[in-house]
């Protein structure tokens, strides 16, 4: 299974509060939680005009890429990616629950200090993510009153 | 797996467009791209190679509102078609929820579609999944061509079984029902979050509500002398 199936209004806030104060604390410009399926949980900060559906995809893809490449040097996984730019530089750190922290950050920071309070951070998103998926074992599925079917074509 | 985020009201569903090489998956997107109003599509996003042959994954997210109180969000993925890309694929593949599977009309890529199928199920197993939990539809793609094979001959190859998947003829190229085999695909993941489901969808196979529920998992035939085709 990947990642988890859904986030309640509280989950997000927590998380996006626990977002917040690591990049308060690292001075990173933006982080954000994915699954590694792509999809985006929660996110904090500012990217600009990015698309973040492809950001998310894309940083799944890449850790994902390196997820094999670990199982064939006899590596579990790695527990951490560090894509390096002139000017921009992304980190991505991974969480339980088939879940990643992903972190861009700039020149007013550097990489000790992200990967410093990444690592802090991580264990309590790991902590938020196990109340969402014990919240998701528990859960009613999601069924809604309305009859999308007599609308016009799903995707038109 | 299907994502529901309940503070901004959105479902996030993956849809993977499986098939051999060279069977259309990248021209399903593209004209999708083409023909999708603005302001429901991102940007298409396709990690290729110099000669324009998918290296990890194409993608294309698409925003609707076909479930009252929630926008849903369908994130298109095709996989690499070539042979030796099977690792990516399976990695494409990871928390999908549904699939377009595309069949190469032409003669002589029947047994690398048979074989495309067979991979997709194998993958799906790495995935600790299966075609009996994961609903998908069938896209007969180059219907244009001089030497297709015949629809009934596939619909016996790719969906004899007794719980047939809905089946599309398609010239992605041109935009012929590209279209509709994603609606038809969205339509079965969606209908799932529906009191009353019913997949209203036009296919080839019959749109009852047999069509929502996912058929059963078996290897498609190819009859003998046109297997190593």
């Amino acid at each position: 299974m990947t990642g988890i199936g859904m986030l309640t209004a509280e989950d997000q806030m927590a998380i996006e509060q626990r977002l917040t104060d690591f990049l308060a604390k690292s001075e990173a410009q933006w982080s954000a939680l994915v699954d590694k399926g792509g999809n985006l949980f929660a996110q904090s900060g500012n990217t600009g005009n990015l698309d973040l559906s492809i950001l998310s995809a894309l940083a799944a893809g890449s850790f994902a890429a390196t997820h094999e490449l670990a199982k064939r040097l006899g590596e579990s996984e790695f527990s951490a990616l560090y894509h390096e730019g002139l000017g921009q530089h992304i980190l991505m750190s991974a969480l339980h629950h088939e879940c990643l922290l992903v972190t861009i950050f700039g020149e007013r920071t550097n990489i000790g200090l992200v990967r410093f309070y990444a690592q802090q951070v991580t264990t309590g998103l790991n902590d938020q993510l196990q109340q969402a998926r014990e919240k998701e074992a528990t859960a009613a599925p999601l069924l809604l009153d309305g009859d999308f079917m007599n609308e016009r074509a799903a995707i038109s | 797996m299907a994502f529901i985020n309940y503070s901004s009201r959105e479902i996030q569903l993956k849809i993977v467009y499986y098939g051999a090489a060279l069977c259309g998956k990248t021209t399903n997107l593209v004209t999708l791209h083409k023909q999708i109003t603005h302001a429901q599509k991102g940007e298409l996003v396709s990690l290729a190679t110099d000669a324009d042959r998918t290296l990890f994954f194409d993608f294309l997210s698409l925003n609707t509102k076909t479930l009252p109180g929630f926008t849903t969000r369908f994130q298109l993925y095709t996989v690499p078609g070539q042979a030796i890309y099977n690792t990516t694929r399976q990695l494409v593949l990871k928390g999908v929820d549904g699939i377009v599977f595309v069949v190469d009309s032409h003669w002589e890529k029947m047994a690398d579609n048979v074989e495309s199928f067979a991979n997709l199920q194998e993958n799906l197993i790495e995935n600790h999944l299966s075609l009996v939990q994961i609903p998908y539809v069938l896209q007969y793609n180059k219907r244009d061509i001089p030497n297709a094979a015949p629809v009934n001959y596939l619909e016996f190859t790719f969906n004899n079984r007794a719980n047939r998947a809905l089946a599309f003829e398609a010239v992605a190229a041109t935009g012929s029902g590209v279209l509709e085999t994603l609606n038809a695909a969205a339509r079965l993941l969606l209908a799932k979050y529906s009191k009353t489901p019913n997949a209203n969808v036009t296919g080839m196979s019959q749109p009852n509500l047999s069509a929502a529920v996912p058929p059963s998992e078996e290897s498609p035939r190819v009859p003998a002398g046109n297997a190593a085709a």
